[in-house]
C-alpha cells in the first residue's frame, strides 16, 4: 500500500515537473519562444510555460543554475560559459531553432539606400557622423545599438565592427530589438540594427554591400550580417518529454510556419 | 525700494506661487490624460465583426446564432472582393509579360493587405498564429490598415534633403484589369465589410491574453500585480506594526534605538533597483526561497521596500492615540501587552490602514525590484496554489516589456495604454481609498 | 489585584520575553539594511580588487563587451549626476513656490483639495511615467522640441525679466529725486532695462526655436520627468518645514510692515532653510534612485555630453545600467561585468546613505536649535 502511494506520489511529481516549462534568455529569440509557448499551451491546457526575456547571458546563467529548462541564446555559448557549465557537470546541448539576419535600419525618410559594411563600421565607430558623408541629407547621425552584452550586439560586433573596433561614445543603447526599431522609426537621423523579425515597413532596411536582407539572402548566406538562433538544454532532452516536443516544434511544419509568420527564417529542411 | 515696487513684487509672488501649484496640477493632467483617455480605448472601442467572431471562437462568448447570421451577411458583402481577386489571378497568365511582371508583386501586396484587414480568405488553410486567424478586430486599426490596401506607401527622395512620404493610390495601376472594382468597393463599403459597433469590453481586465496581447486581456498581469502587492503587504504589515509598537511603546532613547531608526531611514532611501539586486542575491541565490524567480521572492523584496513606509505610518498612527486612552487602560489594571492589543492598536487602526493602503499602491507600481526576482515577460495566469514557486507577469514590468520588446509594438498600442491606465487606476484607487479613510478619521476625531 | 511572588516573576519573564521578540522583529528592518550592504558589497568587492577603484571612478571608457573590456564608470556617474541635478534644479523653484503657496497663500479649503493632488502625483508608478516619456514626450520633443522649449522660455522669461527691469529701475533711481524728475528718470531707466530684457528674451527665443533635437530620448526628457516625480516630495517636506516655522515669526514680521513676500523670503524661508534642504536632499535621492524613467527616456549612451551641459544629448545612468546590463551580464563565471554592476549598486547605496546621514544631521541640529532657542 505504502509503496503504491509513494509510487503514485512520485508519478504525480514527475507529471508536475513535466507540466511546467521555464524559458529564459535572449530578447531576440523571445518572440519565437513566446509564440511556441502560446501554441503548446493551446494544444495542452495542463502545461504552464513561462518565458523571460532577460538576455542571452542571463539565459545561460539560468540554465546553469537550473532556474530554467531551456535557455534562448542569440549567439553560441562563450567558452567561459561552456567551461563553467562543464565544471558544474552540466552538458549544454545546442539546438538551432531559426536563422536570423540583422538588417541595418534607418528612418524611411532617409534617402540612403544601401551602405557597405565598411561604411556601417565607420558610422558605428564615429568616423562618419553626418548622413551627407555617405550620400544622404545633411543630418547628424543618431547611432542606436542594442545593449553591449546582448547576443545581438555580439553578433553585430563580430560581423561588422571586428574585434578591435570600439563603438563610438555617443551611441544610444536600447534594451531590446523592439526598442531599437521604435527609436529608429521615431528619429529621422537614426541608424540601428535589429533582428529580421522586428523589421517592418515603418523603418527602412538598408542593402549591405548591395544585398537586401530577406529570408532568401539569409539562408543563402549572401546577406553578410546573419546568424543562427539557439535554444540550449541541459543534456539531450528526453525524447518523449515536453522539452523535446517544444524544441521539436521548430522543425515541424506548424512551427516553421510560426517562425516565418513572426519574421524569422526557419531552418531549411534537410534534403 | 519704493512701496509700489514692493507691492508689485508681493503680487508677483502670489501669482507665481499659485502658478507653481497650477503647474503641478497641469503636469498631473498632462501625464494622466493621455494614459487614461487612450487607455479607456482598450475597454470601450468600436469592434468589428472579426472581434465578435474571435470572441465566439476563443472565449465562447456572444450569441452564436446572431454572430453566424452576421458572418453570413458579411461573407456576402465580401464576396465581390474575393471574386475580383480570383478573376484577376486567373487573368494573370493572359497579361503581357511586362505588365504581369509589374502587377504581380503589387497584387500580392493587395492580397496580403486584405488578409490583414479581413482575415484569411475563404477556403484558405488556417494560419498557425492566432493573430492571423482574424482580420482587424478594432475599427480604428482597420481604418489604418485599409489605407495600405488602397494606397502604396512610398518615399519621394527627389527633393533636397530628407525624403517625403507619398501615398500612391493603387487603383490606377490596376485600371482595366479584373481587380479594378475591388478598390472603390473597399473605399465605399468598409463598414459593411467589417460592421463596426461600439463595444464595451470590461473583461479586458481579467481575460487571458491571446497570442501575446494581440487579442484578449491582461488578466495574468493583473493577477500577478495583485499577488505581488498582497504578498508584500502580508509580510510587511505585521513586521511594520510590531516595529512601530516597539519604537513607540517600548524603546527608550539610546544608542541602539538611534541606530535602529537610522537603519530604517536608510532602508527608505535605498534605490529600488538595488532592492532588486539584493532580492536576487539574497532571497533567490542564497536563501533559495524558490528555484528561480517567483511571486514569493518578489513579494519579499517588495515587502522590504515598503517596510519603512509602513513603520512610519504605523508609528504616526500610534503616536496620535491620545495618552489618556493608554493611561486609562493602565489604571484599570491592564498590562502593557493588553493595553497595546486592546486599546492602542484598535485606536490606531485607521491610521495604520491608511499607511498600508498607500504602501500597497507603491508595491503594485514598482518595477525595478521585480525585474530580477518575480517578473516574466510571458506566462499564464498563476494559480494561488503556485505563488510559492511560480514567476508571474505583472502590470508594471509587462508594460515596459510590451512597449519596448514586443515585435509588433505599434499594432498593440491600445493594449499598452490599457495596461498603463489599469496600473495607474489601481494605484490611484488605493491612494484615494487611503485619502478617504484619513478624511473620515479626521472627521471622527473632530466630531 | 494581589499577585503572588511567582506570578509576578512569571509576568516579568513574559514581559521580557515579549520585549525580546519585539526587539528581534524590529531589528529585521535594521538587519535588512546591513544585509543589503553586505550582499552588494560582497559582489562588488571582486571588481575593485581586480580593476581598482581608480579606473572605475576616473576613466570614462565604458566598453564592457570589448575583447579587452574597460569598465570606466565616470561617464555613467556623470550621467546620473547630470540628470539628477537638472531634475532638482527644475523641480526646486516650482516646488518651493508651491510649498509657500500651500502654507501661506491658499485658503484652508483649497489646500485640502491640493494636498491629495500632490499625493496622487507622487503615487503614479514610475513605469507609467516612463511610458509617458517614451511614447508621448519623446516624439513631441523630437518634432517640436525647439518650439516647446521656446514656449517654456517665454512663459518663464517674460514675467521674470519684466519684474527684474521694474525692480532695477526702482533701485537705480536716486533717492533724492522728487516729482516729475523722479518719474522721468525712473521711467527712462525702466524702459532701458525692459529693452535690454526684451533683447535677451528675443535672443533666447530665436536660439531655442532654431534648436534641432536629433533624438527625443535624452538627458532633458529624463530630467523633466524626474523633476515632476521629485516635485511632490519637495513640496510636502518643505511645506512641513514652513509650517513648523510658526505663526509668531510671521506675525512679528507683518507687524514691522513687511509684505507677505518679504515676510516669507526674508524671515520664514531662512528660519526653515534646514527643512527645505532636507526636502531637496529627498528629491535628489528620489531622482538618483529612479530606474524605469531613466532607462526608458535617457537614451543610455555612456558619454559625457559635449559640452557637459548639453541636455539634448543622450546619457546613461547608474540605475539604468544595472537594470539593463544585469540580464545580459555573464554572471555565472563571475565576470567583471557582473561585478561592476554591483559596484555601481554600491556607489548608489553609499551616495544615498550619505544623503540620508546629511539629512538626519540637519534635522537633528535644527531640533536642537529649536529646543535650545
Amino acid at each position: 500500500m505504502m509503496v503504491m502511494v509513494a509510487g503514485a506520489l512520485a508519478g504525480a511529481r514527475t507529471v508536475c515537473a513535466q507540466d511546467k516549462l521555464a524559458l529564459d534568455g535572449s530578447t531576440t529569440v523571445g518572440p519565437i519562444a513566446k509564440a511556441f509557448a502560446e501554441y503548446t499551451m493551446r494544444q495542452n491546457q495542463n502545461v504552464n510555460i513561462t518565458v523571460s526575456e532577460s538576455g542571452s547571458g542571463n539565459g545561460a546563467k539560468a540554465l546553469l543554475n537550473g532556474t530554467c529548462d531551456i535557455a534562448n541564446l542569440s549567439r553560441d555559448l562563450k567558452e567561459s560559459e561552456r567551461q563553467a557549465m562543464e565544471q558544474k557537470g552540466v552538458k549544454p546541448v545546442a539546438h538551432v531553432v531559426a536563422y536570423d539576419g540583422l538588417p541595418v535600419i534607418v528612418h524611411p525618410s532617409n534617402r540612403v539606400k544601401g551602405l557597405t559594411l565598411e561604411q556601417v563600421r565607420d558610422i558605428y565607430t564615429g568616423k562618419v557622423t553626418n548622413w551627407k558623408q555617405v550620400g544622404g541629407a545633411d543630418l547628424p547621425i543618431v547611432v542606436i545599438s542594442r545593449d553591449t552584452n546582448s547576443g545581438t550586439f555580439e553578433t553585430f560586433k563580430e560581423l561588422v565592427l571586428g574585434k578591435e573596433a570600439k563603438i563610438c561614445e555617443g551611441t544610444e543603447y536600447t534594451g531590446s530589438n523592439g526598442g531599437v526599431r521604435q527609436r529608429v522609426q521615431m528619429t529621422k537621423g537614426a541608424i540601428g540594427f535589429a533582428g529580421l523579425g522586428f523589421v517592418d515597413r515603418s523603418v527602412k532596411a538598408l542593402e549591405i554591400n548591395g544585398v537586401a536582407p530577406s529570408a532568401e539572402t539569409v539562408v543563402a548566406k549572401s546577406y553578410p550580417i546573419s546568424r543562427e538562433l539557439f535554444m540550449f538544454t541541459k543534456g539531450e532532452p528526453a525524447p518523449d518529454g515536453l522539452v523535446a516536443a517544444f524544441i521539436g516544434l521548430s522543425r515541424s511544419e506548424k512551427g516553421r510556419e510560426i517562425i516565418e509568420e513572426i519574421g524569422f527564417v526557419p531552418v531549411p529542411e534537410k534534403k | 525700494m519704493r512701496m509700489s515696487t514692493r507691492k508689485l513684487l508681493d503680487r508677483a509672488f502670489t501669482w507665481g506661487a499659485c502658478l507653481a501649484v497650477g503647474l503641478m496640477a497641469l503636469f498631473l493632467v498632462l501625464v494622466l490624460a493621455p494614459i487614461l483617455v487612450r487607455g479607456a480605448g482598450a475597454y470601450v472601442f468600436r469592434a468589428t465583426t472579426e472581434y465578435r467572431r474571435m470572441m465566439l471562437d476563443q472565449f465562447g462568448r456572444g450569441d452564436e446564432a446572431q454572430i453566424q447570421a452576421e458572418r453570413a451577411a458579411v461573407a456576402e458583402a465580401r464576396r465581390p472582393l474575393y471574386e475580383a481577386l480570383d478573376a484577376f489571378e486567373r487573368s494573370l497568365p493572359d497579361l503581357p509579360a511586362a505588365r504581369r511582371k509589374e502587377l504581380k508583386p503589387a497584387f500580392q501586396e493587395v492580397r496580403e493587405g486584405l488578409r490583414l484587414l479581413l482575415g484569411p480568405e475563404p477556403g484558405e488553410p488556417l494560419p498557425a498564429l492566432t493573430r492571423r486567424l482574424y482580420g482587424q478586430t478594432r475599427w480604428d486599426r482597420a481604418q489604418e490598415k485599409v489605407r495600405n490596401v488602397l494606397c502604396e506607401e512610398t518615399w519621394d527622395y527627389s527633393g533636397e534633403g530628407e525624403g517625403v512620404r507619398v501615398w500612391v493610390p493603387r487603383a490606377p495601376k490596376f485600371a482595366g484589369t479584373a481587380l479594378e472594382p475591388l478598390f472603390p468597393l473597399l473605399e465605399r463599403d468598409l463598414e459593411g465589410l467589417l460592421r463596426p459597433r461600439l463595444t464595451f469590453y470590461p473583461r479586458f481586465l481579467t481575460d487571458k491574453s491571446l497570442d501575446i496581447h494581440f487579442f484578449g486581456g491582461i488578466g495574468a498581469e493583473v493577477a500577478g500585480t495583485v499577488y505581488l502587492a498582497l504578498g508584500a503587504m502580508l509580510i510587511a504589515v505585521p513586521l511594520g506594526i510590531v516595529a512601530a509598537v516597539y519604537f513607540q511603546e517600548y524603546a527608550r532613547e539610546g544608542a541602539v534605538i538611534t541606530l535602529l531608526r537610522s537603519c530604517v531611514n536608510t532602508l527608505a532611501g535605498v534605490p529600488s533597483v538595488v532592492f532588486g539586486l539584493f532580492g536576487l542575491a539574497f532571497f533567490i541565490n542564497t536563501l533559495h526561497v524558490s528555484p528561480g524567480k517567483s511571486v514569493l521572492a518578489g513579494s519579499l523584496t517588495l515587502a522590504l521596500l515598503v517596510l519603512p513606509t509602513v513603520i512610519r505610518a504605523s508609528e504616526e498612527a500610534i503616536a496620535a492615540v491620545p495618552r489618556a486612552y493608554k493611561e486609562a487602560a493602565l489604571a484599570l489594571g491592564a498590562g502593557q501587552w493588553r493595553t497595546i492589543l486592546t486599546v492602542i492598536l484598535p485606536a490606531a487602526l485607521p491610521g495604520i490602514l491608511t499607511g498600508t493602503v498607500i504602501s500597497m499602491g507603491r508595491a503594485a507600481g514598482e518595477t525595478a525590484p521585480i525585474i530580477f526576482t518575480a517578473a516574466v515577460s510571458y506566462g499564464a495566469l498563476v494559480r494561488p496554489s503556485e505563488v510559492l514557486s511560480q514567476a508571474t507577469p505583472a502590470l508594471s514590468w509587462n508594460l515596459y516589456n510590451i512597449c519596448t520588446e514586443h515585435e509588433a509594438v505599434d499594432e498593440i498600442r491600445h493594449v499598452q495604454y490599457g495596461m498603463a491606465a489599469t496600473l495607474v487606476l489601481i494605484v490611484l484607487t488605493l491612494n484615494l481609498t487611503a485619502i478617504l479613510i484619513r478624511a473620515r478619521v479626521a472627521k471622527r476625531l473632530k466630531g | 489585584m494581589i499577585l503572588t511572588e511567582r506570578e509576578r516573576a512569571q509576568r516579568k519573564l513574559l514581559g521580557l520575553l515579549g520585549r525580546g521578540v519585539l526587539f528581534a522583529v524590529t531589528s529585521v528592518a535594521a538587519l535588512a539594511v546591513l544585509a543589503i550592504i553586505f550582499f552588494i558589497a560582497r559582489d562588488a568587492w571582486p571588481f575593485f580588487q581586480q580593476h581598482g577603484a581608480g579606473a572605475f571612478f576616473l576613466s570614462k571608457a565604458w566598453y564592457p563587451a570589448h575583447a579587452t573590456p574597460q569598465f570606466g564608470a565616470a561617464a555613467i556617474i556623470a550621467g546620473s549626476l547630470l540628470v539628477t541635478a537638472t531634475a532638482v534644479v527644475l523641480a526646486v523653484p516650482p516646488g518651493i513656490f508651491a510649498a509657500l503657496c500651500l502654507s501661506d497663500v491658499l485658503p484652508f479649503g483649497v489646500r485640502q483639495v491640493v494636498k491629495p493632488v500632490i499625493e496622487v502625483l507622487a503615487a503614479i508608478p514610475s513605469v507609467a511615467y516612463g511610458f509617458f516619456a517614451l511614447v508621448v514626450l519623446a516624439p513631441l520633443l523630437q518634432d517640436k522640441g525647439g518650439r516647446l522649449l521656446a514656449a517654456a522660455w517665454c512663459v518663464l522669461a517674460v514675467p521674470v525679466l519684466s519684474l527684474a527691469a521694474v525692480v532695477a529701475g526702482d533701485l537705480l533711481t536716486p533717492e533724492r529725486l522728487k516729482g516729475l524728475a523722479y518719474r522721468l528718470v525712473r521711467g527712462l531707466l525702466t524702459a532701458l532695462f525692459l529693452t535690454a530684457g526684451g533683447a535677451v528674451g528675443v535672443w533666447g527665443w530665436r536660439a531655442l526655436t532654431a534648436l534641432q533635437v536629433p533624438s527625443g530620448v535624452n538627458a532633458l526628457n529624463a530630467s523633466v520627468i524626474l523633476g515632476v516625480m521629485a516635485l511632490p516630495t519637495i513640496i510636502s517636506v518643505s511645506e512641513d518645514a514652513l509650517q513648523a516655522a510658526g505663526r509668531e515669526l510671521r506675525e512679528g514680521s507683518y507687524a514691522l510692515g513687511a509684505t507677505r513676500a518679504e515676510t516669507l523670503f526674508k524671515v520664514v524661508v531662512p528660519a526653515s532653510v534646514s527643512g527645505m534642504f532636507s526636502a531637496v536632499l529627498l528629491g535628489v535621492m528620489r531622482a538618483l534612485g529612479e530606474t524605469m524613467v531613466v532607462w526608458m527616456a535617457s537614451g543610455n549612451a555612456a558619454q559625457i555630453p559635449k559640452p557637459w551641459f548639453n541636455l539634448l544629448q543622450p546619457v546613461r545612468t547608474l540605475t539604468a545600467t544595472i537594470a539593463g546590463d544585469m540580464g545580459e551580464a555573464d554572471q555565472m563565471t563571475g565576470s567583471a561585468h557582473y561585478h561592476v554592476l554591483f559596484a555601481m549598486g554600491l556607489s548608489l547605496l553609499v551616495f544615498s546613505f550619505a544623503c540620508n546621514l546629511a539629512g538626519e544631521r540637519i534635522v537633528a541640529r535644527q531640533r536642537k536649535r529649536l529646543r535650545g532657542g
